[in-house]
């Protein structure tokens, strides 16, 4: 394999992780503009989604029955927590809503370890095929599904949040809570609905990423902390911005593991967050630094 | 009765150094335990001073315990510097570092300041599998030597546990006592309202960095006997889920107490004696018992622990 190909290899994985770093910061994104919360039990998500899809296509039902199935198992969860767990304790500070995630994520992975044992789990890919060959580089097709089901599930969020009634009070809880009750919108009802399609993009991630890899009851931490730094660089409350991090962390962590060694990628990737956050402590899509007083 | 309210403490001093010829029946293995009870005490109240009281939330304060971990462990193992000297480095390098790194990670706020923290535990434990030839890299460093002070070593369990126990004493003494200073009323004023406390004149950014200081500077304390204890460390012991874990005991106990991370370090630690048969079910009852408690007891185990002690104080009073 000669240079150029294998810069173009590098530019498949990263897009590949790019990708799921992406899902993952768009469904902290969502939860995070809507109720002011960055839920750590994200990664649980996407570990649980991905499983289940291996537990039903094992039992013999076809894929992409199994995968709406799953989707809609995920969702129904997030809501859930939602319902039971966030919403009493809504009203505390910061850090207890923050540690309650983290129950929640213990709680979950918990679960996890129990059902699905601590050995890993490997889906069949999504179409089979050989591996293309692309400008001298390989490309597993399971890739192209990667991107796409990123490309289709940006595509329906962006649908659902500038199209529909719902989408739109949504993006009125996020713009002023108050403003928007007043308006008759119910902020507990679009805080529930954020965490459904939270945790359904996160399940939605693992699923697309889990013939690649070999998913455990773990596997969820890494990509959480990824994701949020993504959200973080992004700004927090920017979808936009979630995505193109998620991209730009993917593809920095590619060359940097293909040029470099694989030791450096994270040292690197927490400097760019660290050096992003110093000089512009909102993120670069964030709004510009304020004070409320 | 009220005696009994006011010298309490007289009582938990005695229970602990009766501890092991008593209960314990001098078992090594009981004391080991205790001992590593004893160094996530001093991990939970040393986070409580920054989080409980300042209000500044830290997902990565395992990053000063592993730096006193190495800094004792690389000193005494590879260069034979005495325990006390190397475990005294460790403290001036975490003090310095959070001096440095202070003010413009604590300028940043909840989510951000988070991601930092917990950017800089990553960070740490990156450099030191990095650097492999001083730290003995992802394998970790062997043959730490036992704590020893003035020629008398601590090698035995039994004669650690008083040690560490000594240093815990130490350690929430230190830390109740400058709670209930102008110094502790600064930073819940800090903690309560930036703006405002600014306005009266406190320089925030100032006792944040001095708070920041010492949380680190106690927090690798407990590395440096936490080394000494294993006499073997590596990465993983020192990663971001330590640092959860340290998270998760302060809230599990009662933050802003002092005493309730003690609670929730001992509560979390000895769980597992309880409960090794189920191995597997370890983690999800972790997450469950601290859904509970943030559910329905707002102010942690210590505040369980107050309202006992209030409902049985007044009621032996009526008698």
């Amino acid at each position: 394999m000669g240079d150029a190909s294998a810069l173009v290899q590098f530019l498949f994985s990263g897009l590949t992780t790019g990708s799921i770093y992406a899902l993952i910061a768009v469904s902290l994104v969502i939860v995070y503009k809507v109720s002011r919360l960055i839920c750590f039990a994200q990664g649980e998500f996407f570990v649980i989604g991905a499983l289940t899809m291996v537990t039903l296509v094992s039992k013999g039902l076809p894929m992409p029955v199994a995968f709406g199935l799953s989707v809609l198992v995920a969702t129904i969860l997030g809501a859930l927590v939602e319902r039971t767990l966030i919403r009493p304790i809504q009203n505390s500070g910061i850090g207890n809503l923050i540690v309650m995630t983290i129950a929640i994520s213990l709680a979950l992975r918990g679960s996890a370890l129990l059902i699905w044992g601590k050995e890993s789990h490997v889906l069949a890919p999504f179409s089979a095929g050989t591996p293309l060959r692309v400008l001298g580089a390989t490309l597993q097709p399971q890739v192209l599904w990667i991107v796409g089901i990123t490309f289709v599930a940006l595509l329906v969020i962006w649908l659902f949040f500038e199209k529909t009634t719902l989408g739109i009070a949504m993006r009125a809880c996020a713009e002023n809570r108050l403003g928007a009750s007043l308006m008759g919108i119910s902020t507990q009802k679009a805080a529930l609905f954020s965490w459904a399609w939270g945790a359904g993009i996160g399940a939605l991630a693992g699923m697309a990423v889990s013939p690649l890899l070999f998913m455990q009851y773990t596997s969820g931490v890494m990509p959480m902390v990824k994701g949020f730094i993504a959200m973080s660089i992004g700004g927090l409350a920017s979808i936009a911005g979630a995505v193109v991090a998620g991209y730009l962390l993917g593809l920095v962590e590619a060359y940097t593991i293909g040029l470099v060694s694989s030791e450096f990628s994270d040292p690197i990737v927490f400097t760019i967050l660290i050096v992003v956050l110093l000089f512009r402590p909102n993120g670069l899509f964030g709004a510009r630094w304020s004070r409320e007083v | 009765m009220t005696r009994l309210a006011r010298y309490w403490w007289l009582l938990v001093l005695l229970c602990i150094a009766l501890y092991p010829p008593t209960l314990g029946g001098m078992s090594p293995y009981r004391c080991g335990i205790l001992v590593f009870v004893g160094i996530y005490v001093i991990l939970a109240v040393s986070l409580d001073l920054l989080m409980g009281y300042a209000g500044q939330i830290s997902v990565g304060h395992a990053a000063f315990f592993a730096i006193g971990a190495y800094a004792s462990g690389i000193l005494t193992a590879k260069y034979g510097v005495s325990p006390l000297p190397a475990m005294i480095a460790g403290v001036l390098l975490s003090a310095g570092v959070a001096w440095a790194m202070g003010r413009p990670v604590l300028a940043l706020r909840e989510y951000y300041l988070a991601m930092a923290t917990l950017a800089l535990n990553v960070i740490v434990v990156t450099l030191i599998t990095g650097m492999q030839s001083l730290t003995g890299g992802a394998s970790g460093l062997r043959d730490i030597p036992a704590f020893s002070l003035f020629g008398f070593s601590f090698e035995s369990d039994v004669r650690y546990y008083y040690f560490v126990w000594s240093v815990v004493v130490f350690v929430v003494l230190t830390s109740l006592a400058l709670v209930r200073s102008s110094f502790g009323r600064t930073l819940i004023a800090i903690q309560s309202d930036e703006t405002a406390a600014s306005s009266f004149g406190i320089d925030c950014p100032a006792y944040k960095v001095r708070v920041y200081v010492l949380s680190a500077a106690f927090a690798s304390l407990a590395g440096s006997l936490f080394a000494h204890h294993m006499s073997f460390i590596a990465p993983d012991d020192f990663g971001v889920l330590t640092s959860i874990n340290i998270l998760v005991m302060l809230f599990l106990g009662g933050s802003g107490t002092i005493f309730g991370p003690v609670l929730g370090a001992g509560f979390l630690k000895l769980l597992p004696e309880v409960t090794y048969k189920f191995q597997d079910y370890e983690m999800l009852l972790n997450g469950v018992i601290l859904i509970v408690v943030l559910l329905f007891l707002p102010r942690g185990l210590y505040g369980v622990v107050t309202a006992v002690r209030n409902g049985l104080v007044r009621s032996l009073g009526r008698q």
